[in-house]
Order: C-alpha cells, then structure tokens, then sequence
C-alpha cells in the first residue's frame, strides 16, 4: 500500500490523468481512503475540474432509435439520457476536463 | 444565543431564543431517526421563514441541561458547498451566520460504515469556531464491512466529542447525545481548525487541506480488516486485472456463444422443420385452394414470405437465449468490468480512453453508436471512432453469425461465433492502431475513470423483462425489413436478365436481373472462395440491412428448388453444395472467409446515414472504401490459408 499523499486532491487528479482506470485502483495507488477518493472525485466535478457523464453502454428493454434492433425516437443506448425503463447498474464514466 | 434576526440573501436565519441545537448530516444517515428519538413527539414541522425548505423543531431538554432547548433538523447536505436551497440553508445557519447567531451547538451525524464522506461535512463545520458533537450511527455496519472505529481517537482527531448511536430509534440508545450536548453547552467556544489557505485561496488548494485532515483522521481512528473488503472488490480483483481481466472476459462470452448455440439447437431444428415442411405446404395448399397455384403470388409467399421470413423465426429461440445470456452479465454489473477492460486495451495502443463508450454501444447497434461518438470533445477522436465503430460486431451481425454457424458448423458453432466476435474486437484495436500511426499521429488522448456499480444478484423479472424487449425489438424491426428485402428480391428474381429466356413472371431464378447482377460481382469474391452468385447476391442484400440476409439466400434457393412444397429440400446441404464449387473444394475455408467479409463490411445503410450525418460525405465513403478493402483482404487471406492448411 502506497503512503497517503500530502496533497490528496492532485494525486487523485494526478491517477486520473496518468490513466488509472478506476476509483479502486486510485485508492490503491494514492494509498488514499476509498472513501475519500471517491468525495474528492465529487468536490472535483463540483468545482469543474472533472467532466462525470452517465454511460448509455448495453441496449435499452425497449432498444433505440435507428437502431435495427430497436425504437425510434426513445431515449436508449447512445442516447443523451438514460431510458426510463432501464434497469441494473449505471456506469459514471469521469475525465479530466481541458484547462 | 442572542434573540436576533439575521439575513444572508434572501434567507431569514432566525433562530429561536434559548439555547439551539441543530443536527447536520448527509441524507440517510439516520438523522432523522436521532431527531425523532430525541425530541419525541413534541416536534412542528414547517418551511423555515423566507424559504421553501422543510425544517423540524422541537422543545429537548436533555438530561444534565440547564434549560430547555430548541432542537433543530437542518436538511441532509454532503457539504457545506450548497448546490440546492436545502443546503443552503444549511450553511447559512451553521458558517455563514455571525458568530454569536450560529446554533448553540451542531450535532453532526455521520454514518460510520461511509466515513470518509461524512467527514468532509466535519472538516467544513471545524473550520468555524463552534461547539460540536459527533454522532457515530451505523457502526454495526462499518464492523461487517470489516472496518473499526475508536471513537476517543476520532475525537482526538477532529477536536469534537464522539458518541456512538447503535440504534438511532430507541431513546436509551441516544441517552449520551443529551450528556454530550450539555457537557459541550459547559465550555466556552473552542478555536476553529487552523486552515493554511485564505478565504478566496483556490478550491483545489482548500480541498487539498481537508482531505489531508480526513485521511489523517481515519489513519488514527480506524482500522480496516483485509477480510472486510467487499465481494465486489474481491471479484474485481480478477475481473479488472491487467491479464486475468480480459481473459475472463473472452472466457465469459465464449461460454454465451457456445451455451447459446448448443443449447438452443434443437429447438431451432424444430422450428426448422416446421416452417420448411407443414407450414410452407400449408400456404401452398391455402393457396391452390383459392385458385392461385402456380402463380406468381404463391412464388411470392411461399418461395418468398415463408421461405425468408420463416427462415429468421426459426433462430428466434437462439436469439432469445443470447440476449437473455447477455442480459444477465448487463443486470449483474459485469458488463462495467468489461468496459475497463476494453478501456485499457484501447489506451494501450494510444486510442483516446473516451472512445471506449461509443465502441461498446456499437456491440448493440452501430447506428446510435455513430451517434455517440459527440461524447468526444475532439473533432479528430470523433472521426476516428466514428471509422472504427463499423467494426464491433452488432447484434444485427451476430445472428447472421449464429444462423450461419449453426448451418455450416454444427456443434463447433459456438466457437465460431466466439471466433467472429473476438475478430470484431482485434479489427477494432488493429484498424485503430493503423489510422492512428498514420493519419492522426499527433492526436492526444483524455484520461478517463469508471466509477464502476457493485455486483448484484441479476432481477429474472428484470432480466425477463429485458430479453423480451430485444426478442421483441429486434423481430419488430427486422421483419418490416426482410419484407421489404423479399418484396425488392422476388420482384428481381421475376424480371429476366437481358438477353435471357423467359418472360415477367416467368423466368428461372438464375437468369434473373437479380442473379445477373449479382453474377457480375461475383467474381470479385473469387479469392475469398464464394465467388457464387447466391453469396455475392446475399452480401448485397447484406449492405442494406444484416438481418436480410438469410431471408435472401433461403429466398433464392427456395425460388431454385422444385416447386414440391412437401419436399422443400435442404437449404444447408444446397448452399454447403455451392461453396464447394466456389472454393474448390475448401467450403469450410470459404465459409470463414465469407463470414469474415460479413463482419468486417459496411454494416447496414443506416450506419451510413449516421456516419454521414455525423462525419461528412466525403468520410463516410472513406468508411465504406475502408471496411470494404478491410473485408476483402482478410476473407481472401483467410480462405487462402485456409486452403492451404485444409
């Protein structure tokens, strides 16, 4: 286990931009708390440092529009917004916003 | 505290006179629970003056208290950086008020089992002078999950009292919150925690130095047993590894592929003959009956509708198994792991990290795939994904992959299918790597985090309920286009080929314009080995849409066969007799090669217009240029090394 970092905020950014792909691996390389990694990712996508996005990843129960295997004009996968009817887990994917 | 009225906006931060004690906390952490406990049921609920938001109050004394007290329960917040009124309300009261206005004491409520959250609401509060006590609920919890708490070395740590609640809902149980909040009401004010930034210093700097401060206060206070991990952890311990990851990943959906075309086999057979033996006699029969045999519309519906369209209903029990497999990896949290996976395969040769999220869409469909290739901030990483997004293997592909299978391979089916989709992943990866190392060398990548969900039991009515969906979806969809395809295919089977025998309506199948078309394509297919025109005309009803192109082929022989609808023969043994002839003698070389093309050409027209629509004219025939000379050079070399090694 890797000792806390002094500067908890940039050495989570610091994982996130080195291409860690995880907040579990985060944790395990910053020696950070997981509980403390995953706060720091809400205060930086709070204040504007991250980008947070909900992926549409998988076919939604009632597929998607122009989709050979769905519905037109229904919110699905690939969508801006997540099916009404989706169930199960939710992906949040985070990254690194351009300054 | 002083009776006086105070306003931050346009919040009123009147407090009662006498003594006030408010709760603070995140939602669910049982300070609603605690505020009930203690106050019982003396309490008014109303909106706080000036505002819209819900506040409980209520008369408490506790024990050991000089003077009543009014108990106050302040909106759940994570912070005290308000991002709705509730919290900010909130944070009027408890830092943005004078000193002398503030609450006599703030009890905050963290929930042992989720500290390190809970302590950021702490590090805010500290960072005023005021009294605190800290109520520690859901410790039980935290003790599952392996992960012990002191409670002096926690106080030690913050500079607060520390009282630990077990069940927040009986009041025995909450009897020391009273002794702490009078024993805190005894002592003067204490010193807030000494901040090293100013007030307007930068946010990064400011949060720099609370989680420093709450890192350090778990290091002192709590103690994490390696068996408390979760099982999600433990699981992701293999499923997100470097090596075991993806090879888990590849193991998983082999099993799909071959549970799906073993299992559901004979149930295909079945259907199989079903369709090709009662039913088509029927049709032709209910035909003959009403005066039409012979005629050009029982070439229509049997040789077409029944032939084409029965055809696809006769997977439908191995489409439904495939999806209800997959569904279940979606519904356990899986399908996440298998996205880091891809992720990291995709960084490692230089693709942006982003670029996974459209990619994994086009698993299911390419076209709201092209679609989601707008999640790139980059112009070049969205053209460069939107090129590669025709080569996941949608599902569309994936059925004329297990109908073909299932014909040529039999029990190795499944293999083969597995075989197509690890090719799709390898196209990806490779064709990426190339336009990369060639047209976009200078193109950077954005790093990227999942934050992945726990694993969780999968819901069989959920899970149902899905599989149903995309059975349904899928069969909606494909059947208006596979009548369409039949409707377009029977009419160009009926017109003769210039300078052929035969008149409209009456013309054998191969001298049709239909075959003579695709005749003059075929040649090109030579040496891939299915340089026939039943093939070649199948990858042209292909270009279209996937899903036509089994109605097509069994379509035209059906059309080719004697019009005996009591023996409509063997569709497998009559197309496996023409890849024989078309490769030479290597049908089985000729028939990967010709899946291969399958896999790698244009997927459908709809992709097209997505592609066109999001890239451009121009890009989207570099598309069609591109996965076409893909195609032809991978199913040529793959039948001539098959042909070489069978």
């Amino acid at each position: 286990m890797t000792p806390p970092a002094a500067s908890p905020t940039r050495a989570v950014l610091a994982a996130i931009e080195a291409g860690t792909p995880t907040l579990a691996d985060i944790a395990r390389h910053t020696g950070l708390d997981r509980g403390v990694v995953a706060m720091a990712v809400n205060r930086l996508v709070q204040t504007g440092l991250l980008d947070a996005e909900t992926m549409t990843a998988g076919c939604p129960p009632d597929g998607c529009g122009s989709c050979a295997s769905g519905v037109a004009d229904r919110p699905g996968c690939g969508a801006a917004t997540l099916s009404a009817s989706r169930g199960g887990p939710v992906l949040v994917s985070l990254s690194v916003r351009r300054r | 505290m002083t009776d006086t009225c105070h306003s931050s906006g346009a919040v009123t931060t009147t407090l009662p006179s006498g003594g006030v004690v408010a709760l603070v906390g995140n939602s669910n952490v049982g300070k609603t629970t605690l505020f009930n406990a203690l106050s019982g049921a003396r309490q008014q609920i109303g909106n706080w003056p000036g505002t819209t938001v819900e506040v409980a109050r209520a008369d408490w004394r506790p024990a050991g208290a000089p003077r009543a007290l009014t108990l106050l329960d302040l909106p759940g917040t994570a912070s005290l950086s308000p991002v709705s009124p509730d919290e900010q309300l909130t944070r009027d009261l408890v830092l943005d008020s004078a000193p002398g206005q503030r609450p006599d004491v703030v009890v905050a409520v963290l929930d042992a089992s989720n500290l390190a959250r809970c302590l950021y609401l702490l590090a805010e509060l500290r960072e005023a002078p005021q009294r605190i006590v800290v109520v520690l609920t859901m410790t039980d919890v935290a003790s599952a999950r392996g992960m012990d708490i002191d409670p002096d070395a926690l106080a030690r740590a913050t500079g607060a009292s520390v009282v630990v609640v077990l069940d927040p809902r009986r009041r025995d149980s909450v009897s020391g919150v009273g002794a702490a909040v009078a024993a805190a009401l005894e002592n003067p004010l204490p010193a807030p925690r000494p901040r090293p930034f100013a007030v307007d210093a930068d946010p990064l700097a400011v949060d720099d130095d609370r989680f420093a401060w709450i890192q350090a206060a778990l290091d002192s206070s709590t103690h994490q047993h390696p068996s408390g991990s979760t099982w999600s952890d433990r699981i992701d311990r293999v499923a997100t590894a470097p090596v075991l990851g993806p090879l888990l990943f590849l193991a998983l959906m082999w099993a799909v592929f071959v549970v799906t075309t073993t299992v559901a086999a004979p149930l295909q057979d079945a259907l199989d003959s079903l369709v090709a033996g009662p039913v088509s006699a029927a049709a032709a029969a209910l035909l003959g009956a009403v005066g039409l045999s012979g005629t050009a519309v029982e070439g229509f519906v049997v040789d077409g509708l029944v032939a084409g369209v029965g055809m696809l209903l006769t997977f439908v029990p191995l489409m439904a198994l495939m999806f209800l497999l997959l569904s279940l990896l979606e519904s356990s949290g899986y399908m996440a792991r298998a996205a880091v996976v891809t992720d990291r395969a995709m960084r490692a040769i230089g693709l942006p990290g982003r670029a996974f999220l459209p990619l994994i869409v086009g698993f299911g469909c390419n076209v709201p795939a092209i679609s989601a290739t707008r999640v790139l901030p980059d112009a070049r990483q969205r053209l460069l994904t939107a090129l590669l997004v025709p080569f996941t293997a949608c599902s569309a592909r994936l059925t004329v992959f297990v109908l073909v299978g299932a014909t040529f391979f039999g029990s190795n089916a499944g293999h083969v299918v597995f075989g197509m989709y690890v090719l799709s992943i390898l196209l990806v990866v490779g064709v990426g790597f190339l336009l990369r190392a060639t047209l976009w060398r200078t193109m950077g990548t954005d790093p990227l985090v999942i934050d992945l969900p726990a694993y969780h039991l999968p819901l069989p009515r959920q899970v149902a309920f899905v599989t149903w969906g995309r059975v349904r979806a899928f069969l909606r969809t494909a059947g208006g286009i596979i009548v369409a395809t039949v409707a377009v295919v029977w009419a160009l089977s009926n017109v003769p080929a210039p300078g052929a025998a035969g008149s409209l309506g009456d013309v054998p199948v191969e001298d049709s314009v239909f075959a003579a078309t695709a005749e003059a394509v075929a040649p090109v297919f030579a040496p891939a080995g299915f340089g026939d025109w039943h093939a070649t005309s199948a990858l042209m009803v292909g270009f279209v849409a996937k899903e036509a192109v089994i109605s097509s082929w069994a379509q035209t022989y059906s059309a080719q066969e004697p019009a005996d609808p009591g023996d409509p023969g063997d569709l497998g043994d009559a197309v496996r007799a023409d890849f024989v002839a078309s490769s030479g003698g290597h049908p089985t070389a000729a028939v990967l090669a010709f899946l291969v093309f399958l896999l790698a050409y244009t997927p459908c027209v709809a992709t097209l217009a997505a592609l066109r629509r999001e890239v451009g004219t121009r890009w989207m025939l570099a598309s069609i240029a591109i996965s076409g000379t893909t195609a032809w050079l991978l199913a040529v070399a793959v039948f001539q090394v098959g042909r070489l090694l069978g």
